[in-house]
């Protein structure tokens, strides 16, 4: 078919689902997506910060913020440690930006044994300043929050291992409806650079060799190995 | 050995095919996905892309002066002045939000296209025949429907291009600003055998791929040479194969190309009102209830009683499908991802993971006038983690429709492009090897426990020398790896000699789970460039192509030695 009758063809459809007798119905209107990511994706559980304050996790953490939001807890000995590690070098590279520009949102998975009192300690022994909250609830919520912030295993039996959730950092700019997420074990300037182009407008983000060069050349050729002519001659063979 | 996987344990399709969804596709928790609505299947025509036009020849810039930082600083890539032969073609492709219907049971979505189309138009290239092409990035800053962002590097995959032009992911441009690609439409290092067939070019910016990609960033472009030429069928050359397919001129002027039909199927997710759904907190690898064939809901196509060129290209983030005819009619299979192959294989079905390219020719001559028949995707997947296996009687994508005659004289030779330096010739050149395991690691995916870096170089392969890469996935899951710059041999699966359609040359290889393990490949590593005469050197990435894995940065580069 030559694409004018398809183009045709097309439009002859739409003209005969456009006739079809019944009375015309309103044309739907597209999604909001803040309000639906609003509606499905940040429950608004309730929680409590390191300082014992009582907060609602969409009313007052999310709403209006871009926030960057970690799960871990206290002790957890696999990739929190790391993780926890590269958010505060981001801190600190993000500077007085914290707290106005981005907010953390550090969440324990262990809401038994990380009581604000627990979490404290453990800001404190961090170093974490403003704009960052260690928060606790209940378990089931936070496994809802969990689930909704994609921060899940499909294999039903890893899911279980609460330590295999401490890896991410999931970023999003509430009010412009962005979110995505990144892995919180690369490199701290890697994480900065997420959340940067979170906070700013696209035309702004840094690109090519601003990105690239900000953290120092690095060679791994891990995986490489010498071939033997042996091995070679016994694939040569088996080439059909 | 028809295809991957056993099918004669399920037997072949027969009997009445339901319009069925791929089954459940929900998360543990957080189901707040919907199902798309109802959409009637067969009631539109399968759109063809329009052809993409050359327009005049213009000066190229150079890319500081496109893709500046708010610092000063610019695009990690760089190239000075161009140097574009004399014969070469200018194209100018903008990057565009416009409305769009999937289906005419569906309100109006806006898609971002490359000239506001999804699929974009398609490019007919002819070695030896450079195209310069410039696209620019009107896309909207504020979008209101919230997949994608209007920020863009551009991929010409399975393609021989040089590292500036190869849509390196972190050499982006954004709104306002353009970038200038050169395509050398040339074989790598000028042997026959490497002369490409079907790419596509799609977004590759870095860690938002998957939703801009979604969103209708993708087209083909298809490269045609002296014996798969353009006039196809209607070549006098005798050497020429004469593969189905011809150029025709409309009415309008317009070029057409007839009897050889590029098809992109992708899954897409729809809310209740048939507004497009992407969940960006997926990470798994997203897949709809939709099946979208070059922009179109379950259309139809009508067909004389001849031959037909298809060449299916699998544009899903990360769906798998394995495709198969109604009335158990084969597909002779001419070509796979950028290579035609050596010979012709006749499959009752085969198997194509995201990215990958497989051309068929369909022969409708048998068949009578009135008659329907189904394309069939029997292969049911319901996570991003891997196809869970063959189902009956499966969904179908299209219906043909037979309606006419039509004279046929075009063929499928016996040998179709020879190889003359395969395996035999490469193998006694190697000298390294490497093993990647791909693997799933908190949350995201790693290669030999890395994450991409941008400035962290995962292997230096010699220019002119070859490798071999041992591919493997742990935990089950299966990821489409797709290496950039070089297409490659699969030398065998799971140890094994790799199925009939894997023995030509890919640039995409499916690998984990029980049914594609682990793969062995050889990689050539092109010595020059030729068009404009150059070692090949520099940055290029390999990466999962389940485009969810890709932006978690289960990615990795290799630099080019000189
Ligand atoms: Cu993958």
């Amino acid at each position: 078919m030559t694409p004018v009758a398809t183009r045709l063809a097309g439009l002859l459809a739409l003209v005969a689902a456009g006739c079809s007798g019944r009375p015309p119905e309103p044309p739907p209107t597209p999604p909001n997506v803040v309000a639906t990511i609003r509606e499905q994706q940040l429950p608004n559980i309730e929680l409590v910060t390191h300082e014992g304050r009582r907060v609602r996790f969409y009313d007052d953490l999310v709403k209006g913020r871009v926030v960057a939001i970690n799960f871990m807890f206290a002790t957890c000995r696999n990739a929190c440690p790391e993780s926890t590690q590269h958010l505060v070098e981001v801190q600190h590279a993000l500077g007085d930006r914290m707290g106005r520009d981005v907010t953390f949102l550090s969440i324990s998975l262990d809401a038994e044994r990380d009581t604000p009192e627990v979490l404290r300690g453990y800001a404190e022994a961090h170093g974490a300043g403003p704009g960052w909250y260690f928060l606790t609830g209940k378990h089931d919520d936070i496994e809802l929050l969990r689930h909704k912030l994609g921060a899940y295993e499909l294999d039903p039996v890893i899911d279980a291992d609460r330590t295999q959730h401490t890896g991410l950092v999931i970023l999003g700019n509430e009010p412009a409806g962005r979110w995505k997420a990144i892995t919180a074990l690369g490199k701290p300037v890697r994480i900065r650079q997420a959340i940067e182009r979170t906070i700013l407008p696209v035309t702004e983000w840094p690109t090519g060799a601003a990105v690239v060069n900000e953290v120092p050349y690095e060679e791994n050729e891990r995986g490489k190995e010498v071939v033997t002519a042996d091995e070679v001659a016994k694939l040569l063979v088996r080439d059909p | 050995m028809f295809s991957r996987r056993d099918i004669l344990k399920i037997g072949l399709a027969s009997g009445a095919y339901g319009a069925l969804g791929p089954g459940p596709r929900r998360r543990v928790f957080a189901d707040n996905l919907p199902s798309s609505p109802r959409t009637t299947p067969f009631v539109v025509a399968l759109p063809i892309a329009p052809i993409a036009q050359p327009t005049a020849a213009f000066a190229t810039r150079a890319d500081p002066g496109d893709c500046v930082n708010v610092d000063g600083s610019t695009a990690f890539h760089v190239h000075g002045p161009r140097v574009v032969p004399t014969n070469s073609q200018f194209f100018l492709i903008h990057e565009q939000a416009r409305p769009h219907s999937f289906h005419p049971q569906l309100p109006a979505n806006v898609i971002w296209g490359y000239n506001g189309m999804a699929p974009g138009p398609t490019f007919i290239a002819r070695s030896g025949t450079p195209f310069l092409v410039r696209f620019v990035n009107d896309l909207p800053q504020n979008d209101p429907v919230g997949i994608g962002e209007p920020i863009s590097a551009i991929h010409r995959h399975g393609g021989f291009q040089a590292e500036e032009d190869d849509g390196y992911p972190i050499d982006t441009f954004c709104t306002g600003q353009s970038r200038d690609y050169f395509y050398p439409n040339e074989p790598a290092d000028g042997l026959v055998q490497n002369e490409e067939s079907t790419l596509w070019y799609h977004d590759h910016a870095i860690d938002i791929t998957g939703p801009n990609v979604y969103r209708g960033l993708a087209g083909f472009y298809l490269s045609f040479d002296a014996v798969d030429s353009i006039a196809g069928e209607l070549d006098t050359n005798p050497q020429a194969l004469r593969l189905p397919g011809r150029m025709v001129s409309l009415p309008s002027g317009e070029q057409f190309r007839e009897f050889d039909v590029p098809i992109v199927i992708q899954d897409k997710l729809f809310d209740r009102n048939g507004f497009l759904v992407f969940d960006t907190f997926d990470h798994n690898g997203f897949l709809g209830d939709k099946f979208v064939l070059n922009g179109a809901i379950q259309p139809f196509f009508r067909v004389a009683r001849r031959k037909y060129r298809f060449r299916f290209l699998n544009g899903s983030n990360a769906r798998f499908y394995q495709l198969f005819l109604s009335n158990g009619q084969p597909f002779v299979a001419i070509a796979t991802d950028d290579s035609l192959l050596e010979h012709p294989v006749t499959v009752k079905s085969f198997e194509i993971g995201p990215a990958e390219r497989v051309e068929v020719v369909i022969d409708f001559t048998n068949t009578t006038l009135g008659q329907e028949i189904f394309l069939v995707n029997r292969l049911q997947q319901t996570d991003g983690r891997k196809p869970d296996g063959l189902v009956s009687p499966g969904t179908q994508l299209l219906k043909f429709i037979v309606d006419r005659d039509a004279a046929d004289p075009s063929r499928v030779p016996d040998t179709l492009r020879p190889v003359t330096v395969g395996p035999q010739q490469l193998l006694p050149q190697v000298r390294v090897k490497r093993t990647f395991e791909f693997e799933r690691s908190d949350g995201a995916w790693v290669i030999n426990g890395e994450f991409f870096d941008e400035n962290r170089i995962d292997a230096k392969p010699k220019r002119g020398t070859p490798e071999i890469w041992t591919l493997k996935s742990g935990g089950g899951w299966a990821h489409p790896v797709h290496v950039h710059l070089t297409d490659f041999f699969i030398l065998s699966r799971n140890d094994s000699t790799p199925p009939v359609l894997e023995r030509g040359r890919k640039d995409t290889v499916a690998i984990g789970g029980p049914d594609f393990g682990d793969v062995k490949i050889l990689l050539p590593f092109p010595a020059n460039f030729r068009a404009v005469p150059r070692p090949v050197t520099g940055r290029f990435v390999f990466h999962c192509h389940n485009i969810e894995h890709e932006d978690m940065r289960m990615m990795g580069q290799f630099d080019v030695q000189p």
